[in-house]
């Protein structure tokens, strides 16, 4: 019951967060020079026409006023038109187009990076100091220290073109029909149409940039968990568990990662905020047509719903990864409480 | 956990001792014992003289502990790298083969291939790769360093007083820090560049104001943990004013975990700078890593080493400092000492 009680606290410290965020991105972007106003009129206008146009985009009303506005209507689920990118075009359809794309790459890198990643952690600390450990902390450095862009673009230039293993752009085969557009994830929709090799197209195209993304977060993880491994392997519960006979697998699993995992967690965690960027990097480069692409051509044409949506979107995922990251510790160590 | 640190610094004793001997065989002892016959005779005897000489050797062994803490062979080569950056960067001008002018001047052949008069190719209008790289060097540098500067010192600040006082300036302090801590990063960088020009300044600026929350965060734990010690209350007892308390006594004590992550953001600020220099949002007059990697990219298939040499250089760079805060990590962390 405590822990329902930590929860609805916590969800309430969120919200001057939440509305932080919004407050900064409306007046921010607002502060852009430029004028998406000038998008919809002829090159030859009279000022009569522009108040017009003004008015009836409600640019006519102080900042502060629109800021409210658009507040309310974000409360009520109204998330604005597009003013220059797709003129007309409701936010949410927009940005549910691209979305899938770039929460596909990052999921799929998210739970390839922390398997792996705890798994060879695990392993450098057990052979600390030897061949394995060596070898693993030297692709850990490469891997925190590569940038992610460079890291895509070279797999673009040696496993597509010269081992022509997989294909260096987009998200599908531009011979194939998209499916029918149903939850706008793309694996799901061709399921529901029932065309399997829609599926297989579009992994095929998902494998370099999710292995990019992947190998960067890979290597935070390994280093997380090698150093709280290589610290809990110290304690005196270990030496006990060993003493007593315990087998060397349990020892490692049971006693040592379950403690060392916390750390861990608490890195996963953090970085979903970092992954988003970095997705929208590597979707960039791949050319994926994602989130990264829209969020770029709504700063560079003003659009400025389109831009705090993203940043609320993202902001809502950042926070929310958080909070279950701290329900996540009491799962894991029993004796974390909430009070 | 006590037992083997006592027998860790009597076996670091020993080997001192020996080291002694070894160096100033057996006249130096004899000429020891006679100067100090008076206090081994007469217990209890202690003069000013040699508690100092004592306090002094053992600050002798605690140096010679760190030193050698940080001899290990990776940090040794993180030292050489930022050593050899750094060297690029002040020197640029005597070693480039070509100068900044002529580094961004108008050439033929265009992208060319490694040749006598350019080592590594050329890049867009036939530019001399080898002396842009060696140019890029400075600016990454002039961007990384200032920024971290600003954040460190204006979050320390920020992150003292917060704990300290705790209560509502606790409060304020840390929700504003937690609204920059969940906006996404790239989008602030890239939103205040449109606002404020493409200046170098305005990158330094937006990089330096991301990490001022981190930071505060940073030393707010240590500093809630330092407040409850002892000597800040001998220290209010003495007459000391808050702030004499909090920048005196309170934050020399708490600097350790600053310094490191300090080394290792470097290398972050570096990377997060290429990517938004990737992106197109860098000062345009400036040689930069990121936006060479940007050039390169179009002719990725024709001239890889357009896109090449830059990577490896902020591969290079980022790795020299991620392996010096290691280092340092390990001589400066107490967790890690009995490892």
């Amino acid at each position: 019951m405590s822990m329902l009680k930590y929860m609805i606290r916590r969800v309430f410290q969120l919200i001057p967060i939440l509305f932080g965020v919004l407050i900064l991105i409306f007046f921010l972007s607002r502060a852009m020079p430029g004028d998406p106003i000038l998008a919809h009129l002829p090159p030859i206008f009279t000022p009569a026409q522009y108040a017009a146009r003004a008015r009836q985009l409600g640019f006519h009303l102080p900042l502060w006023q629109q800021f409210f506005i658009y507040l309310g209507n974000l409360f009520m689920g109204n998330w604005g038109v597009s003013i220059s990118i797709n003129r007309g075009q409701q936010v949410w359809e927009l940005i549910w187009e691209r979305f899938p794309r770039t929460l596909d790459i990052a999921i799929f890198a998210i739970i390839i990076a922390s398997y792996v990643g705890i798994k060879t952690g695990v392993i450098a600390a057990t052979h600390r100091n030897k061949a394995k450990d060596t070898i693993f902390r030297g692709f850990a450095l490469i891997g925190v220290s590569i940038p992610i862009f460079w890291l895509g673009l070279l797999l673009q230039f040696f496993v597509s073109y010269k081992l022509g293993w997989f294909p260096a752009i987009g998200f599908k085969d531009m011979h194939f029909a998209d499916p029918q557009m149903v939850t706008g994830f793309r694996i799901i929709d061709s399921i529901i149409e029932g065309k399997l090799y829609l599926v297989g197209d579009y992994l095929v195209h998902l494998v370099l940039p999710v292995f990019c993304l992947a190998f960067i977060f890979l290597a935070t993880f390994t280093r997380q968990t090698r150093s709280s491994m290589l610290e809990i392997l110290q304690q005196d519960y270990i030496r006990t568990a060993r003493a007593k006979g315990c087998r060397e697998k349990d020892v490692i699993k049971k006693h040592a990662l379950r403690n060392a995992l916390v750390p861990t967690v608490t890195i996963i965690g953090l970085s979903i905020g970092g992954l988003l960027g970095g997705a929208m990097l590597t979707e960039i480069t791949f050319n994926l047509h994602g989130m990264g692409e829209l969020l770029l051509r709504a700063i560079l044409d003003r659009d400025y719903y389109v831009l705090n949506a993203i940043v609320f979107m993202t902001t809502i995922i950042f926070i929310l990864v958080n909070l279950f990251t701290d329900m996540a510790y009491a799962y894991l160590d029993p004796r974390i409480t909430y009070q | 956990m006590k037992k083997i640190k006592e027998q860790t610094y009597q076996k670091e004793m020993e080997e001192m001792i020996e080291e002694e001997k070894k160096e100033g065989t057996l006249k130096s002892i004899i000429l020891w014992i006679f100067s100090n016959l008076k206090f081994l005779l007469i217990p209890g005897s202690r003069i000013a003289e040699l508690s100092q000489r004592e306090s002094d050797y053992e600050r002798m062994v605690s140096k010679r502990k760190f030193i050698r803490r940080l001899k290990s062979p990776l940090t040794i080569i993180g030292i050489l790298i930022v050593i050899s950056i750094v060297t690029l960067a002040v020197f640029g001008h005597w070693l480039a083969p070509y100068t900044v002018e002529e580094a961004d001047g108008i050439w033929p052949n265009v992208y060319g291939p490694p040749s006598p008069t350019n080592p590594l190719g050329q890049t867009n209008f036939g530019r001399d790769i080898l002396a842009r790289i060696i140019y890029g060097a400075r600016n990454s540098l002039t961007i990384a360093l200032p920024s971290i500067t600003l954040s460190v010192v204006v979050g320390v600040m920020l992150g003292v007083i917060a704990a300290y006082y705790g209560g509502w300036v606790d409060t304020i302090i840390m929700r504003i820090g937690d609204v920059f801590l969940a906006f996404p990063a790239l989008v602030f960088a890239i939103v205040l560049v449109g606002i404020l020009g493409r200046k170098l300044e305005v990158i330094i600026f937006a990089y330096g104001i991301l990490g001022i929350p981190y930071y505060a965060r940073l030393i707010r734990g240590s500093v809630l943990q330092a407040r409850e010690l002892p000597y800040v209350a001998a220290a209010k007892v003495a007459g000391a004013g808050n702030w004499r308390i909090m920048f005196r006594h309170i934050l020399p004590n708490s600097i350790q975990p600053i310094i490191i992550s300090f080394t290792f953001d470097i290398g972050g600020v570096i990377l997060s700078f290429a990517g938004l220099a990737f992106l197109g949002y860098s000062d345009p007059s400036l040689i930069e890593w990121g936006r060479d990697i940007d050039i390169g990219r179009g002719h990725l298939v024709n001239a890889p080493w357009a896109t090449l040499w830059p990577g490896v250089m902020i591969l290079l760079t980022v790795l020299g400092f991620m392996l010096v805060g290691d280092g340092l990590r390990d001589a400066l962390d107490p967790r890690l000492r009995n490892l």
